[in-house]
């Protein structure tokens, strides 16, 4: 599905905000996928990758590095997120330069996406364009909390668990690292970017 | 639905902001907290995640075709039958490179229904998937997503009467059209987003070649729809079928 396309808030906040993805297809190149997986996820890690998971495991956040690996099938879907151009860049270039075989898919504001692609010297195949919103928009929660809802794609993390943890954040009782760590665990996929969340909680915090 | 088991729930609230959906409703009388079957997707995001201090958070029991549809389609842990894929939806453009489901001149269309985190009835799913046939969409069949497993009909969008009143936490409509269909497409979900309870976000998946972006944002400019900034992009390193 398209649970990383569709990220809120404003253009600044996204723009360190990076979805990366590995895709196996069946009966296609997902022979020795577990393998190749494992390749994939230490590619991302060297580059800094903060968050990422498999979904029927969960995210590292919740689960040891370690112990998503060991247990990948050749069903699981890898992805995870970065927050740096930097890391994309160094991420497409280590891939390709792996050359597994397998859908390598980046997510993220095109102006940032498709130049990191022209410096890792590869030409883009296919592009999923978000066209946004579309209907009853005035059912939308505010812009800084829908930022951080719609991290997680499935919509798993509610509006009003995240207007919780903007209050506890802005009464100090804990802190916006912290509380973007507790819901970015419920992101079962692992790509919830708990770095932009903890800046958008502490600006929320702030601007109350 | 999920239910509360009520000899144990202390109505402590812990589980309210929880569900995405507000599902959760405080009773009246009694200090407890009830599910709203009319509101609960069955995503299991309270389950999954033991948000009741005191377990009294059961499953449901999954008796019938459409609990276990809204079950799969709203939790994505959970794998579909008909696709083989965990989630909602498809691999869309994510494999494109392999599966060369998009060609040159074709588009594809992914309208995520009950999203961002609104959920949907799926007689607004049916509405929009018609709409969009009616325009020159093509719609992916159940093999490839699960909707379609509810379609009469797969050319015209329309769904079993009996998955009407199912609400879901989101489903998705996936299909492609040919390019010169693509603007009586967007015109018709321009006319459609206003005979719907919900909302939806449209992904529009393209080649990535000069010349079909080119069209595509020329198409978009003629309607007055603003250019996108976000994309998911496949960079292409996976080894084609189609060269
Ligand atoms: S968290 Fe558990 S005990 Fe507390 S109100 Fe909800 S169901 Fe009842
Ligand atoms: S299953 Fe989902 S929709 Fe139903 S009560 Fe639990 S969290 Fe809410």
């Amino acid at each position: 599905m398209t649970h990383s396309l569709h990220r809120f808030g404003s253009i600044e906040s996204q723009r360190n905000d990076f979805v990366w993805f590995i895709y196996q297809s069946k009966g296609i190149n997902d022979a020795d996928f577990e393998e190749k997986a494992r390749r994939a996820i230490a590619i991302a890690e060297k580059c800094g990758s903060e968050n990422w998971g498999d979904i029927k495991i969960g995210c590292k956040l919740k689960c040891p590095a370690n112990e998503i690996a060991t247990n990948l099938s050749r069903q699981s879907r890898i992805r995870g997120v970065f927050t740096k151009r930097e890391q994309v860049v160094e991420f497409l270039k280590e891939m390709k330069e792996a050359d597994l075989g397998l859908s390598v898919i980046i997510s993220g504001l095109l102006d940032e996406v498709l130049p990191s692609c022209e410096e890792a010297a590869l030409t883009p195949h296919t592009i999923n364009y978000s066209l946004g919103v579309w209907g009853k928009k005035d059912l939308l929660p505010e812009e800084d909390v829908l930022a951080i809802t719609s991290m997680c794609g499935h919509h798993m993390i509610a509006a009003n668990l995240v207007r919780k943890k903007m209050e506890e954040v802005k009464k100090g009782r804990k802190s916006a690292e912290k509380a973007a760590e507790e819901l970015a665990v419920l992101c079962p996929c692992g790509i919830f970017n708990q770095v932009r969340a903890a800046r958008i909680l502490q600006e929320a915090a702030v601007k109350a | 639905m999920v239910q509360i088991n009520r000899k144990l729930c202390v109505g402590c609230a812990t589980c309210i902001p929880y569900c995405p959906v507000e599902a959760f409703k405080k009773e009246a009388e009694e200090r407890k907290v009830y599910v709203d079957e009319e509101v609960c997707t069955n995503c299991y995001v309270c389950i999954r995640n033991n948000v009741c201090p005191v377990g009294a958070i059961e499953e449901s029991n999954l008796d019938n075709f459409m609990k276990q549809f809204q079950h799969v389609i709203s939790d994505p842990t959970v794998t579909s039958e008909g696709t083989g894929v965990p989630g909602r939806g498809t691999e869309e453009a994510k494999t494109n490179d392999v599966t060369g489901r998009y060609g040159r001149g074709e588009f594809g269309i992914c309208i995520d229904m009950g999203r961002p985190g609104i959920g949907c009835r799926l007689r607004d799913a049916e509405k929009v998937a018609m709409a969009v046939a009616q325009a020159g969409v093509v719609l992916e069949g159940p093999e490839t997503t699960p909707l379609a497993t509810l379609m009469t009909d797969i050319k015209t969008g329309k769904l079993v009467d009996e998955a009407l009143d199912t609400n879901v936490l989101s489903v998705i409509i996936e299909g492609k059209c040919p390019k010169e269909k693509l603007p009586d497409v967007l015109m018709a979900l321009r006319r459609v987003e206003k005979e719907i309870e919900t909302t939806f976000c449209l992904g529009i998946v393209s080649r990535a070649e000069q010349e079909e972006a080119s069209f595509f944002f020329e198409t978009l400019e003629k309607l007055g729809i603003p250019k996108p900034f976000r994309g998911k992009v496949n960079v292409g390193l996976g080894r084609p079928l189609i060269p």
